[in-house]
């Protein structure tokens, strides 16, 4: 029997993009136990609902995090109009819908292009981020950001899409489909990411949802949860959604899930191009949420379920607001799919998972 | 223009950020604006690093990491403190356990607003920051043959 | 192994032109409604506070005394919800970023008289940061106390947007 070592992992690492400290457990390469320390980038912004009120939070829940800003924005949103009973118009649901795809894109897209640089595979690291600079253009010119957007408000939207941006959006997405499949043809059908993945970081369906785990990590494993099949606000317009499994739940499970996911992604933005209804984009919200009234929403980020809950007291300021992120259900299972790695892998395992850390500590 | 600020390499550490001015960061060494055509290679190790890149505003268990990857590098060393979190700790400035800005830990030299950073804003701090790193350079210099 | 899967991309590459923007040998022109820096019309302006109220992170600094009206670009996060509230609609969104610089100085703009036929010279830019700064941190202390107050006041706001009529309320 080996020795076992303690092998420090983060806060600072080329391959980390945001602070997390790993304590490896290891004996003779192969790790025995992974124990994650957070706090790193803990802000307590849920205490800020105290100082701002309920229409300048909006901007506060976007900067959670960068990535899933949108997402993050239209879920607060939507949890303050149930709260306060307010309708959205149809047109405006459709907007969130778009804008939220093609969020979902760029955040797989980016994701494609961290997985191929901790694999050593810098090439399709630099195309990757060359194709989302593409749908970085057409966020800037339909919302005037390239990051955060800030075009949710409660009540609807503050920008409209006209014909012309309608018009080029469908032609840079027509050009991002067909090179999309290119670049994940090249790095599924590949054979050395084929031997560093298949069989790795495994996690089974009964494992899975025991953990809790949400989002593509547990779709991997056979669960078939999405919770836009559940048709809540502008989902309810799809004509049909089904959610994408493997059953191998391995790491190249993960890794074909996400990437099947953004071309499902663009389908659900086309079919909303060609059916936007006219109408307005927004309603004027006025008054407050009624004292002890409660409202919770659900909504589907690009890594996974993400639960709000609010409580009014009768001011302009919300009594409590509560995000339950999909990575915080996820360190669980990122810590039993590190046990038995080589230390070599952990940073490709931890990577598959698709860790947003800001968005856990907030 | 001396050694230092034909290549100069850039290590890149988030202090409680919300990643966005990160993944700017990244996109600025990527094709998109390719800040490796000066020469510029992101580095993982302190020690082999010209210029920091520090994004977010620092909370209280972040500043001893900042303070240390600080003092890791070796002289001539610039500090850009990337987007408005950065520079004054942004929309969290309240927040009960945030300090408000890298300026309260380690000397700043040139300022990036934006929220999140425009690449082509970091790019104008990278060049600013190229001077200094140069003057910096020949005052060492002039210093060791002085000595 | 396999071939050079990657083989039509980079040969494409090649040929095709980069994809690169060479700044700052280049610029690339910023597409309207950019978020940039936010600009006041000084001749419309009246100094009432409603943006200095609203300001999520307390950028912006109004002295009706001094007449001046001051935004801190370091603090600005553009997200636009001055402009909303803005009763006069004299604030807009300037496309150009806020730039780099090895201070942090403030923007400062002096509101004339009104009405005066003959305006005097507005400037832009000086650099005074002790000042203005502790000036900026009264107002954000009284923005919480005064925030209900304008929100009240606020029912009587033209939003942006094409909002449905007092029915709703």
């Amino acid at each position: 029997m080996g020795k076992q070592t303690i092998i420090p992992f983060g806060p600072q690492h080329p391959v980390l993009p945001e602070p997390i400290h790993l304590d490896l457990v290891v004996e003779d390469e192969t790790v025995i136990e992974a124990v994650p320390q957070i706090g790193f980038i803990h802000r307590g912004l849920e205490r800020l609902v105290q100082t701002k009120d309920y229409n300048q939070f909006v901007y506060v829940a976007e900067r959670i995090c960068g990535i899933c800003a949108f997402g993050h924005s239209m879920g607060y949103a939507e949890t303050v109009e149930n709260l306060m009973g307010v309708e959205v118009p149809t047109r405006a649901q459709y907007l969130r819908v778009i804008w939220h795809e093609m969020s979902r894109v760029h955040s797989h897209t980016l994701w494609l292009g961290l997985a191929a640089d901790a694999f050593g595979f810098e090439s399709l690291f630099m195309h990757a981020w060359r194709l989302r600079e593409k749908i970085l253009d057409v966020f800037e010119r339909t919302t005037g950001g390239r990051v955060i957007f800030s075009v949710v408000k409660v009540g609807g939207v503050t920008r409209d899409l006209d014909d012309q941006q309608i018009d080029y959006m469908k032609s840079v997405f027509a050009d991002f489909r067909a090179e999309y499949t290119k670049l994940i043809r090249a790095f599924l059908d590949d054979s050395s990411v084929k031997n560093r993945t298949v069989g790795v970081g495994t996690i089974s369906r009964a494992d899975a949802v025991n953990l809790g785990m949400v989002g593509p990590f547990l779709r991997a494993s056979g669960e078939p949860y999405d919770v836009r099949m559940l048709g809540s606000n502008g989902y309810g317009e799809l004509e049909h959604f089904e959610p994408i499994t493997d059953d191998q739940g391995d790491c190249y499970a993960r890794i074909r899930v996400r990437c099947e996911e953004v071309l499902q992604a663009l389908d659900i933005i086309d079919e909303m191009l060609a059916k936007l209804p006219a109408g307005d984009i927004a309603v004027k919200v006025k008054g407050a949420p009624k004292a002890g009234s409660e409202a919770c929403n659900l909504v589907e980020q690009p890594r996974g379920e993400c639960y709000y809950y609010a409580k009014g007291n009768g001011t302009k300021y919300l009594d409590r607001m509560r995000m339950r992120t999909p990575t915080s259900q996820n360190l669980a299972g990122m810590a039993a799919t590190l046990k038995g790695c080589d230390v070599a892998d952990v940073n490709m395992i931890v990577l598959t998972i698709d860790p947003c850390i800001s968005c856990t500590e907030r | 223009m001396s050694f230092a600020t034909k290549s100069p390499w850039v290590i890149h550490y988030d202090a409680s950020s919300c990643n966005g001015c990160d993944i700017e960061v990244l996109a600025a060494l990527c094709p998109g604006f390719d800040l490796e055509r000066f020469g510029i290679v992101n580095t993982g190790n302190p020690k082999h690093a010209d210029i920091f890149l520090v994004t977010g505003s620092v909370n209280e268990r972040n500043q001893h990491v900042v303070k240390q990857i600080y003092d890791q590098m070796v002289e001539p060393k610039v500090v850009v403190a990337c987007g408005i979190c950065a520079c004054s700790g942004g929309i969290f400035h309240d927040c009960y356990n945030i300090l408000g800005g890298v300026d309260k830990v380690i000397p700043v030299d040139v300022y990036v607003p934006g929220c999140a950073v425009r690449p082509e804003a970091l790019i104008d701090g990278v060049v600013q920051a190229l001077d200094i790193l140069d003057q910096r350079a020949k005052a060492l210099e002039a210093k060791r043959k002085g000595a | 192994m396999g071939f050079f899967k990657l083989g039509s991309m980079t040969m494409g590459s090649l040929f095709k032109e980069p994809s690169t923007l060479r700044y700052p040998f280049e610029t690339k022109e910023p597409p309207a409604g950019l978020k940039g820096r936010i600009v006041n019309d000084k001749d419309s302006c009246i100094l009432c506070g409603a943006c200095m109220r609203a300001c999520t992170t307390g950028a912006i600094a109004v002295d009706r005394k001094g007449r001046t009206w001051s935004i801190n670009p370091y603090r600005c996060v553009q997200c636009g919800y001055c402009i909303t509230v803005c009763p006069k609609k004299c604030l807009s969104m300037n496309p150009h970023y806020s730039e780099a610089a090895r201070e942090k100085k403030i923007r400062i703009v002096n509101v004339p008289e009104h009405p005066k036929p003959a305006r005097a010279k507005a400037d832009a830019a000086k650099g005074v940061d002790a000042g203005a700064k502790a000036g900026e941190e009264a107002a954000a202390a009284k923005a919480g106390q005064k925030a209900t107050a304008v929100k009240d006041a606020e029912g009587a706001e033209t939003n942006g947007a094409a909002g449905k009529d007092a029915a709703e309320n």
